[in-house]
């Protein structure tokens, strides 16, 4: 009934950008949520071991891959990587997760590095009285009560990481930004028919601000709610 | 290792014209949108933490809309659909006006959890003395509330700097765009990407080390 209302080029646009471009979406934004909380957390515990030289190679870490702009970084991995090895050829989807995961997990270890400072040192000296070691410690003491403190800045990670996977879009590759782009040029280009073509951005780029503020407003208030409950 | 840095020398000594110029636009636009983005959120901000009708509502609105959409689209939006409406703006008005909204949005919440975090006591102590509400935002709330914000609000600059990379994509020449046509054209793709990562790591770097500075220089006397 509603479809029938619509015009003939919003079917097939909608269904292209809802399977490809969502699904892609969801899989760079998976994939890098995933390594960036892995590693993040790996990294930001062992920041907290006061070894200067592991210190300095984390410090190192973070600050860059934060301090690049992610689509520098992302281009980094996509056209610099292949000139140093054949090896490191990676297809747009590939160059931007682990452009992501870089940025994503010097974040994540930033964070967790507070969070594990901010459990009390008895906590600490008590698991050790238990006979654990530092892995022990860690594993069974100390960073179970430091996951609940990420949780509201991996919230918001999630959020950040999501709004980010539009840059698979710039190399090419098919999320929900690219395939929008593409819907926009196919539209735009002369038709079949002779006829020029009308590219229709104003509403496919704004149904993809509003699919965005769909999924994201809803993860940040969660954000925030956890923020005020946890802390 | 000596090979590396010989080409890299002569790498810039090929470029450095066109790189500086793309530096300066990067620059450029970056010290827009930071003024721009400054006012918004001094603005919008005051408007938040004192509940002024109609504008805090319309602020929100504003700050929800960016904060949770991508900044890329949102560029992509103001460029590619606004003409549709009849709106057509150069490639830097684009340019500045993206990145100015973006960081307007941030720092409007930055602002507002600055002014918030004033203690009520002293703004009750402003009025007490006689001085008008204006007055004492201007003499209290302010010079106390963005000290508080500062950290916040320079952290938002320097995003504001690295987003200005995202301007590849309606090809202004910033340092992004150009680093990727010289790459282009000379195929020395070791030297532009070291390049181009170092300059990004060294502005960033000395803009968070000024953080620091600012923030020693200007803490409120009794906390330094």
């Amino acid at each position: 009934m509603l479809m029938s209302t619509l015009p003939d080029w919003v079917g097939p646009v909608a269904r292209y950008m809802a399977t490809d471009g969502l699904k892609g979406t969801a899989r760079i934004g998976g994939i890098a949520l995933v390594s960036s909380a892995l590693i993040g957390v790996l990294l930001g515990t062992l920041l907290t071991i006061r070894f200067l030289p592991l210190q300095s190679l984390i410090r190192l870490y973070i600050e860059v891959w934060r301090g690049l702009p992610i689509i520098v970084t992302i281009f980094l991995i996509y056209f610099a990587l292949p000139s140093l090895s054949p090896h490191l050829r990676f297809d747009a989807f590939t160059a931007a997760a682990i452009g992501l995961s870089l940025w994503g997990s010097a974040q994540m270890a930033e964070a967790t590095r507070g969070a594990v400072q901010s459990i009390p040192r008895e906590q600490h000296e008590a698991a050790s009285a238990l006979g654990f070691g530092w892995v022990g410690r860690h594993a069974y003491v100390i960073l179970p009560q430091a996951l609940r403190r990420l949780l509201p800045p991996g919230v918001s990670l999630l959020v950040n990481i999501l709004q980010n996977t539009t840059l698979a879009g710039v190399l090419g590759g098919a999320e929900l930004l690219g395939t929008a782009q593409r819907s926009v040029e196919r539209l735009g280009a002369p038709q079949p028919t002779g006829l020029l073509g009308h590219p229709h951005a104003f509403e496919i780029y704004g149904a993809v601000l509003v699919v965005f503020f769909v999924i994201s407003f809803p993860l940040t208030r969660l954000a925030a709610y956890l923020e005020r409950r946890l802390v | 290792m000596l090979a590396v840095a010989f080409e890299i020398r002569k790498f810039l000594s090929d470029n450095w014209d066109v790189l500086l110029h793309a530096l300066l636009r990067t620059l450029e636009v970056s010290a827009i949108a930071i003024v721009g983005a400054f006012f918004i959120g001094a603005i919008l901000g005051a408007a938040r933490a004192h509940r002024i009708p109609v504008v805090s509502q319309v602020a929100a609105a504003y700050v929800e809309v960016i904060r949770n959409t991508p900044i890329l689209v949102q560029i992509f939006f103001i460029f590619f659909a606004l003409p549709e409406l009849g709106l057509k703006l150069d490639t830097f008005t684009v340019a500045w006006l993206a990145v100015m909204v973006w960081g307007g949005a941030f720092n409007t919440e930055n602002w507002r959890a600055g002014f918030e975090a004033v203690p009520h006591r002293f703004r009750e102590a402003g009025l007490a003395l006689g001085f008008s509400r204006l007055a004492t935002f201007f003499n209290v709330t302010l010079p106390i509330g963005g000290r508080i914000a500062l950290p916040a609000t320079i952290n938002t600059y320097i995003a504001v700097l690295k987003n200005t990379a995202l301007l590849y994509v309606i090809a202004y020449p910033e340092l992004t765009t150009t680093a990727l046509q010289i790459n282009a054209l000379t195929l020395q793709t070791r030297e532009t990407f070291f390049t181009l990562g170092v300059t990004y790591l060294a502005l960033v770097w000395a803009l968070s080390g000024l953080i620091r500075l600012v923030e020693s220089r200007l803490a409120i006397p009794e906390t330094r």
